[in-house]
């Protein structure tokens, strides 16, 4: 790469990163002053289109931030004014600002604002993204384009869909927000924990759809991660108190930390138990551990740091071996007693093999038989496999495992258990497949 | 998750004994539901084919592959059209739901392959 190149790689980068700062700060200063979140987002998209645009060739504007509100504060008057019906209405309410308020003079008053912006302008941003009345897939749309600040190209390029379905599914969730009645303000108690779960979720859900995608364009997704640990960082900084945020935190930089390690160079899944330990982040488990600490024992113990917590335990590991199972173990014990289900059971008997030996294993296995939850995952299967095949029940083995490869959604994953299926029907054949093999089905961020 | 709803060829068979309203009236329902279904974001992918009397079907024969001319199932079993949405088992079920309560010819409902490891 040549100097040039790379300077303009670095500015194209920082371009991202002041646009993904300052959008949610410039759209919450105009729907401060004008109240309508649908046509402020919509002003600043075109904003951060426009900067999308010019930025790059022209240079970054001596105030990024003023640039960005003057041009979204030109852009909503142009909304009013190309609509004629509204803007008979507020004039004869004398209440259209464009009859009185050049967009300079707008984005002059709208300046004084932004400087008053503050976290709870970000809070009621994402709180109002991820209301509870929106499907998953339009929380996490909206979530990233009004709360993170990236186009609704990006958005669509990391799930790997059509832009024209991205952009419907914000014009509905907008919709739909303005139907609910809801507004750009922080939820009061107790309504407040409970909104606060589903934001959480929402950025867990980003985070996992970037770290799970094995095919894709790689960098793209990666960019799902980066702007779930910026935007949960940013909610960290702003509730510092809620031990369940932290947790949050904690658990996607010690899961992101063996992102290197996580496939190997054919993108292929590199099981927990294989992978090159030396490749994992050590400066993303450091900073991990830290969060963990600060905020265990300093609230009410919730999933997230639990799941943390077992994810330390993997990171802090040398080897698969020395990983600290019956720790381990016992924090899966406090999970079901926290948060019982049964992905946290299909877990907590993977860790009880490790202890206790496989046998142990599959009876807690046999108590989610009659789980109905569990009637259509393949999970149950792919783990009791493993485990009659650590027993050495051959047939009974490659029976769960081709069952599980029927059962489950996963490419990746179907073509492993396959694998393992043939193994066991043709042994002494040479197979990639070696080594400990219960970690590969354990969810490393369960 | 994505799901994809499948439609047959069957289903021209079965409009051939119908009258032009009703056909009119499937034609509407069809349309409608596909921009309802775009409109909401909820398709990700949708496209229909030519009849399957159109299809060539390759087949392996005397230690070669052979094209041949027709569909590889019959007429009626072979795929027509699809939607690929994203939404969850209850909607997808729905959707088809919608189509079939008023064909009365049947369709199919199948998750999409994820390609990462944890769906």
């Amino acid at each position: 790469m040549t100097g040039a190149q790379s300077r303009a790689v670095t500015g194209q980068h920082r371009i991202e990163d002041l646009l993904r700062e300052f959008a949610p700060q410039v759209l919450a200063a105009l729907i401060r002053r004008h109240g309508q979140f649908d046509a402020c987002e919509d002003a600043v998209q075109e904003a951060l289109l426009a900067a999308t645009r010019q930025w790059p060739s022209e240079g970054i504007p001596e105030r990024p931030r003023s640039w960005l509100l003057a041009v979204a504060s030109r852009a909503l008057v142009d909304e009013w004014r190309a609509d004629s019906a509204r803007r008979r209405r507020e004039t004869a309410a004398a209440l259209d600002p464009t009859d009185h308020v050049p967009a300079a003079d707008l984005a002059a008053h709208l300046t004084a604002d932004l400087a008053g912006a503050d976290g709870d302008d970000t809070l009621a941003l994402l709180f109002l993204c991820c209301h509870p009345a929106l499907s998953p897939p339009s929380q996490l749309a909206l979530t990233l384009r009004a709360a993170g600040g990236l186009t609704t190209a990006e958005i669509a390029a990391a799930f790997l869909v059509p832009e024209a379905t991205i952009a419907k599914r914000i014009v509905r969730a907008k919709q739909r927000i303005r139907e609910t009645g809801a507004r750009f303000e922080l939820p009061s108690q107790p309504q407040r924990t409970e909104r606060l779960g589903v934001v959480l979720h929402v950025l867990y859900l980003i985070f996992n759809e970037g770290y799970t995608a094995s095919s894709g364009p790689a960098l793209q997704r990666t960019d799902l991660i980066a702007e779930a640990i910026r935007l949960t960082r940013r909610l960290h900084r702003l509730l510092p108190g809620e031990a369940e945020v932290a947790g949050l935190l904690a658990l996607m930089l010690l899961t992101d930390a063996r992102r290197a390690a996580r496939t190997d160079t054919d993108g292929r899944i590199v099981p927990l138990a294989d992978q090159q330990r030396d490749l994992w982040d050590t400066a993303a488990i450091a900073e991990g551990q830290a969060v963990l600490t600060r905020t265990l024992g300093s609230g009410p113990v919730g999933p997230y740091q639990l799941q943390a917590a077992i994810a330390a335990l993997h990171d802090e590991a040398p080897t698969a071996e020395a990983t600290d199972w019956p720790q381990v173990l016992a924090l899966y014990d406090v999970l079901t007693t926290v948060a019982p289900g049964p992905v946290v059971t299909l877990s907590r008997a993977v860790a009880l093999a490790h202890v206790h030996g496989p046998q142990a294993g599959l009876a807690l296995l046999g108590t989610l038989d009659a789980d109905e939850r569990m009637a259509h995952s393949h999970r149950l299967e792919a783990v009791r496999a493993h485990l009659l095949e650590q027993v050495g029940d051959t047939t009974a083995a490659r029976d769960s495992y081709l069952q599980a490869a029927k059962m489950t959604a996963s490419l990746p994953e179907q073509r492993y258990l396959e694998l393992r299926a043939a193994r066991l029907h043709h042994p002494g054949q040479p197979s990639r497949l070696t080594g400990p093999v219960t970690t590969h089905l354990e969810r490393d961020n369960p | 998750m994505k799901y994809m709803i499948m439609m047959f060829g069957g289903i021209g068979a079965a409009t051939q004994n119908r009258s032009p309203e009703w056909i009119a009236g499937m034609h509407e329902l069809l349309m409608k539901l596909d921009t309802e279904l775009k409109e909401s974001g909820e398709c990700v992918a949708s496209d229909s084919l030519v009849d399957p009397s159109q299809a060539k079907t390759i087949r392996f024969v005397d230690n070669a592959p052979v094209p041949t001319d027709g569909p590889f199932a019959e007429v009626k079993e072979s795929l027509a059209g699809y939607w690929v949405v994203e939404v969850d088992e209850e909607r997808a079920l729905q959707i088809a739901s919608q189509v079939v309560g008023y064909t009365e010819y049947p369709m199919e409902v199948r998750r999409i392959m994820e390609h990462s490891a944890q769906p």
